[in-house]
């Protein structure tokens, strides 16, 4: 290995793209691995924590609440209310739920989703 | 050896202080919020308890529309004829407080209109479309119910106009805040943060930071802002994206114009932050609602009527007007289209 | 089917250079296999040492002739491995294209400032981009990957440099141009 080192001696333009390699792959991990990805969804029934799930497989978990069955949807790293049975649908219409410290709830199922991931902006929310 | 015991014994007493409890509920028809810092877990959960089951048995009290709470049996007095009925000292304190609220705030906040909010279809559970009867609307903006109206002698209730029906549903969060707080620190509680249904009040801190707390976007799942809520400060918010109906392209929500008996339009949401005092919690629910029905001109100006020196309006547009000390504490996290100072 | 009125057998004329490439993509194969029984460090990070014989290929001959060493490296692997038509072999065929794209650019760089260090980092870069480009469209659609892609770059870069400093080498103590048909 020594010996290839001597005689494969890096050239300028060699040192000059090691470098630039260098810079695009420290930028790589500073906007890639920045934490405002979450990384875990919490679901709550009622009062009580029902489940948590990490965000990278993708998955449907359907709940049983006080007024029936909720689902939920976890795709390419976000999730959201897929359907429930309240009459408003509020919580469908919020969407899809991707980055840390968003929230949607189904009062009338009185099911909620967190994500969380990392450290939150925020103790509580004012709504 | 009594050095080392004493090391000892400090030593537990760190490790059974909790860093941060938090426990959500459904309770008032909405989810409670309350984080206890700094405490025992044992004695987080136990005043928590005790704050959900006081926060219970205002909702079954107060209740608008069950008809064996004490509310709605007043609401049947007042309807029956102008015999006085004998009221709880805390209905009556919340009547009386209500009452300078109402002509503070000339007729903008009024909880007497029950029989419009139940019109709207929001004296339920759920909300779904109604059907519009203009005519029955007429008719109770018409009958004027007022708080004025009602007559309060000690704990002897009347109502001069059989037309005033008792809705607190935008006094009632506020109101047990401020019992909340009070709660804790008979307790001994430091540093906690009560969240019910949006409307937060906080004591103390967080640790070594002030309470952070996320102010909603109107539109989106995400907060749009966050502010440090120090000690005994309080905020509110009244949005139309929280309980309201679709219907026709129009969006209808549950906060109605006692004038023209229509639920408010062109606003999405105002924000108020109040500083410590013993109705903090009960401003910050209250005095959002009659800044939501003033016209923009007039906005300002009610803010001050009601003492409200940090409010934030977003209008129908997502366009945000703020007063400057409120400009002061906002921390944007998704900076509006628009943004004027006042 | 061959139709000759002049000869009953075919003759196919090979020369010393068609030898020495076969056996320089036979060299690429068995790299290319050895790895793949080795365990790696992380799933998906490989020092894609076979890749050496192509840059080699590439000084030695022609762009044309390193191509086909490298795609043929690529299909025969896969069938010896019986990962043909497999996610596998699309991961491998995606790569060695789009690092044959890049080379083929590459070798105009003046070789006065850089060497196959240059040429292999770039390469290596592509070909990742190449694989992830496969994962992301085919694979799996979703952002998990995102977290993985800063290691992944780190390893072509760090590989890069390894495999171009090896191909200098073998550059440098291998003759420059072939006369005699040597092993």
């Amino acid at each position: 290995m020594k010996g290839a080192l001597r005689c494969g001696k890096p050239l300028l333009g060699d040192v000059l793209v090691i470098v630039v390699g260098l810079i695009f792959v420290a930028f790589l991990f500073k906007t890639l691995w920045h934490n405002e990805q979450a990384a875990k969804l919490q679901i709550r029934l009622g009062d009580k924590i029902y489940a948590t799930y990490s965000l990278d497989q993708n998955r449907n978990i359907d709940i049983q609440g006080p007024i029936g069955i909720t689902r939920i949807v976890i795709a390419d790293g976000k999730a959201r209310f897929e359907s429930s049975p309240c009459p408003n649908q509020y919580c469908v219409h919020q969407g899809w739920l991707s980055h840390k410290g968003q929230a949607a709830i189904c009062l009338p199922n009185q099911v909620s989703l967190e994500l969380l991931g990392g450290e939150k902006p925020f103790d509580s929310l004012n709504y | 050896m009594r050095f080392l015991v004493l090391i000892f014994a400090l030593f537990l007493s760190a490790c059974g202080k909790a860093p941060l409890v938090q426990t959500k509920s459904y309770v008032f028809g909405t989810l409670v919020d309350i984080s206890i810092d700094g405490e025992t877990e044992e004695k987080a959960h136990e005043v928590t308890s005790q704050i959900l089951q006081d926060f219970q048995r205002l909702h079954h009290q107060y209740h608008a529309w069950q008809s064996d709470s004490e509310l709605s049996k007043l609401n049947q007095s007042f309807g029956a004829g102008k015999t006085p009925m004998e009221i709880s000292p805390e209905l009556s304190q919340m009547l009386t407080q209500a009452q300078t609220l109402s002509k503070q705030s000339q007729g903008l906040f009024n909880p007497s209109i029950g029989g419009l909010i139940s019109t709207w279809g929001f004296q339920r559970d759920e909300f779904t479309p109604v059907e519009i009867n203009d005519a029955a609307i007429q008719k109770l903006v018409l009958a004027n119910p007022q708080m004025s109206d009602i007559v309060i002698k000690g704990n002897a209730v009347f109502s001069t106009n059989p037309a005033v029906k008792l809705d607190l549903g935008g006094y009632a969060k506020g109101y047990a805040l401020d019992l909340a707080l009070t709660q804790l620190q008979k307790q001994g509680v430091k540093n906690a943060l009560i969240n019910i249904g949006g409307n937060i009040i906080a004591l103390g801190q967080h640790g070594d930071k002030p309470w952070r707390v996320g102010i909603q976007h109107p539109r989106q799942p995400k907060p749009m802002a966050t502010i440090d809520l120090l000690s005994g400060w309080a905020i509110g918010t009244s949005g139309d994206y929280q309980r309201y109906f679709e219907q026709g392209g129009n969006r209808y929500c549950h906060i109605i114009d006692p004038r023209n008996g229509y639920p408010a339009q062109g606003t999405q949401a105002v924000t108020v932050l109040l500083p410590p005092s013993p109705q903090a919690g009960v401003l910050s629910d209250v005095t959002s609602k009659p800044i939501f029905l003033s016209v923009p001109d007039h906005r300002a100006n009610t803010a001050k009527t009601m003492g409200v020196e940090h409010y934030l309006v977003i209008d129908g547009n997502g366009y945000v007007t703020l007063s400057a000390s409120m400009n002061q504490r906002v921390r944007w996290l998704a900076k509006p289209a628009k943004i004027t100072v006042q | 089917m061959p139709n000759s009125t002049k000869n009953s057998r075919i003759e196919i004329h090979t020369s010393p250079d068609d030898h020495r490439i076969a056996k320089l993509a036979a060299l690429a194969i068995g790299l290319h296999l050895i790895e793949a029984v080795l365990p790696s460090p992380m799933p998906g990070v490989k020092p894609g040492i076979a890749n050496i014989i192509t840059l080699f290929v590439l000084y030695r001959f022609d762009f044309a002739t390193a191509a086909w060493v490298s795609l043929l490296r690529v299909f025969a692997s896969s069938l010896l491995l019986a990962n043909f038509l497999s996610p596998t072999f699309a991961l491998s065929l995606a790569g060695a294209l789009l690092s044959l794209a890049t080379l083929f650019f590459a070798q105009y760089l003046p070789r006065r400032y850089f060497s196959a260090i240059t040429l292999s980092v770039l390469a290596a870069f592509a070909h990742l981009v190449g694989q992830l480009l496969v994962v992301r469209f085919w694979l799996i659609p979703h952002a998990g990957i995102a977290y993985l892609i800063p290691v992944f770059m780190t390893a072509a870069l760090v590989f890069g440099v390894v495999n171009g400093l090896l191909t200098n080498y073998l550059l440098r103590i291998s003759p420059a141009k072939f006369d005699e048909d040597k092993g």
